[in-house]
């Protein structure tokens, strides 16, 4: 009995191309499209002030100053800029300070980098005068000067928690496009559903004997396996498709068992959410506007329209109720942290866990309305 | 022998059938007559368990509705009014996936196919059959199990005068293979021409029974007046 469900199921869906050929086209070609678009937002920023400088001091400690400057890819010396250094006279003597004329605006936080840098390349070159000063007296103070480095890969062992990792367009975009199309599968699956209620498909097989329970898990089947061929086909798109627009590749970093069995979950309670859906509304207008709507709101708030890390903290948190993030932030790990299964596994978790309870209750209320007779 | 006795149904405010007892005698063709929204509808439904009742009891071939629902089921078989199977799948995919829903031999998908005409139409997709070929592939589904009793719920709602008389002929014969079979309309000439008894409901009850039908197109043409049907 469950195979010949089974079988019917998959040549219905098989039968309706168009609907089936939208479940891949349209979250591989939003992939496409937002990985290549939003690729420079995702680049790490790179510090450039531009400005000009004046010197009054011209001595060989400020030639090599504004040599070093020149040098160094934060600045940009131009003629005429809105930041204006002044070397005064004295400045090599230490008895004059540097001057900083600002025009327009800058950001309190754009001037404290602006002159942490600068600050970086005055301390280098009067520690470096320091040493060729001390050369004739003590090695053992030149040897101490030469072990001081103001680089930050000497100065700073960064580790980034699990919260902060940033991904590139193409690791933020992939996994937030292969959800969302996962869950738009709840408008197809409420559709049929809420067809076969309508043409009194499932009362014949009620009366054939059937339970509920079967006609439910077998029209979720099919699903299951469609939705793990899209979770990988997008991967796929992601690894070939989108470096052919000079964006960067998708890597697989972690396991493809983990990247598996977390596509199930999310799979799972998209089509948990659709069987609940199908069986408290009535019309496939009803299914198309509610499935759509509500796609389009878990991903709002999950994390697929905009990313989860650029949102002020109580939308991250408020971020959390949405499935959508539960799935996003697993393929994040993948994709970021190399993560395997057990690094998933609280995702998954919550993710089957929705899919079986929806699966349930919609279960338990099919089965009350066809008692009742509806 | 399917024997009703009291049989009380409520949709919420309405009662759809009040205090309704009838028996109806295996191996005939019993008509059940009423106009649209007399009840037989929900009659057929009760007596299929798809529809439970309030209060009474029924009684079909021995075996008690409420106890013995699956067996019942096992036994019996109803040809909804609406189309009941998939438009996108072929008339053989159909008839295949209904009999092996309940684990039907291929003789009794061959007798459905051959009672019901539907060999030319095997492979053609049921959306694109005519409205009596629909009508014949939803009459057809309904033979797989090889019933002992058939609940027609009109079934020549919306076709043409050619396909109506084809597909009473063919109910006709399912009285010689053994086949009770109960049939709701509202024509009284429909049932005039294939049924050995036939019954009046109206507005949930047991206007008339009779198996001399001319005697039932008095009480009839009076109920169609007074609903002016």
């Amino acid at each position: 009995m469950f195979s010949a469900i089974l079988k019917k199921e998959v040549i219905l869906i098989l039968r309706d191309k168009k609907a089936l050929i939208a479940l891949f086209l349209m979250p591989a070609l939003f992939i496409l499209i937002i990985s290549v678009a939003t690729r420079d937002m995702f680049l790490p920023s790179l510090v450039n002030f531009e400005l000009s400088i004046k010197d009054f001091d011209k001595t060989e400690v400020t030639k090599k100053l504004i040599n070093n400057i020149k040098n160094n890819e934060s600045f940009s010396i131009k003629n005429s800029a809105d930041i204006k250094v002044i070397v005064p006279k004295g400045f090599s003597a230490n008895k004059a300070k540097l001057k900083l004329s600002i025009n327009g605006s800058l950001k309190s936080d754009e001037m404290e980098l602006f002159k942490a840098k600068l600050l970086k390349e005055i301390a280098s070159l009067k520690l470096k005068i320091l040493r060729d000063r001390l050369i004739p007296f003590s090695d053992e103070a030149v040897l101490a000067i030469d072990s001081i480095s103001f680089d930050g890969k000497d100065m700073f062992e960064i580790s980034y928690n699990k919260k902060d990792t940033i991904p590139n367009s193409t690791q933020q975009s992939v996994p937030s496009w292969i959800v969302f199309g996962m869950f738009f599968m709840i408008t197809p699956i409420s559709t049929i559903f809420i067809n076969e209620r309508k043409q009194n498909t499932l009362s014949r097989l009620k009366s054939m004997n059937v339970p509920t329970s079967l006609m439910v898990i077998s029209k979720i089947i099919p699903y299951l396996f469609i939705a793990q061929l899209q979770a990988w086909l997008m991967f796929g798109v992601g690894k070939f498709v989108v470096p052919l627009f000079n964006t960067p590749a998708l890597e697989l970093n972690g396991s493809a068992f983990a990247f598996s069995f977390l596509s199930f979950g999310v799979s799972l309670c998209s089509v948990g959410l659709a069987s609940l859906i199908a069986v408290v509304i009535d019309s496939t207008e009803q299914a198309s506007a509610i499935g759509g709507v509500l796609s389009i709101l878990l991903g709002a708030i999950g994390g697929v329209m905009v990313p989860k890390f650029i949102m002020p903290d109580f939308m991250q948190t408020l971020a959390n109720i949405s499935p959508m993030s539960w799935g996003l932030d697993g393929y994040l790990e993948i994709f970021l942290k190399e993560a395997d299964i057990s690094m998933v596994i609280d995702e998954s978790a919550m993710l089957i866990l929705f899919g079986v309870v929806s699966l349930s209750f919609s279960i338990l209320i099919l089965h009350s309305q066809m008692k009742r007779g509806m | 022998m399917i024997k009703i006795s009291n049989v009380l149904k409520r949709y919420d405010e309405i009662l759809a059938l009040d205090n309704f007892s009838l028996e109806i005698e295996k191996d005939t063709i019993f008509g059940l007559l009423g106009v649209n929204g007399a009840g037989k509808s929900t009659l057929l439904s009760i007596l299929n368990g798809l529809v439970p009742f309030d209060e009474g009891e029924i009684e079909i071939f021995g075996y008690d509705l409420k106890k013995d629902i699956k067996k019942i089921r096992e036994i019996s078989s109803i040809i909804p009014q609406n189309l009941a199977f998939y438009e996108k799948l072929t008339v053989k995919e159909n008839l295949d996936f209904f009999a092996k829903v309940q684990k039907s031999t291929k003789d009794f998908i061959d007798r459905a196919i051959e009672i019901n005409s539907l060999k030319d139409f095997l492979n053609q997709t049921a959306s694109t059959l005519s409205g009596g070929q629909k009508r014949r592939l939803n009459i057809a589904i309904g033979l797989l199990n090889s019933p002992k009793i058939i609940y027609f719920d009109e079934p020549t709602v919306g076709i043409d005068t050619r396909s109506r008389n084809e597909i009473l002929e063919s109910i006709k014969s399912y009285k010689d293979m053994g086949i009770t079979v109960v049939y709701t309309s509202h024509y009284m000439n429909e049932v005039e021409k294939i049924c050995d008894e036939v019954a009046i409901i109206q507005k949930g009850k047991l206007i008339a029974k009779e198996r001399n039908l001319k005697n039932l197109e008095k009480h009839f043409l009076e109920l169609t007046k007074e609903d002016d049907v």
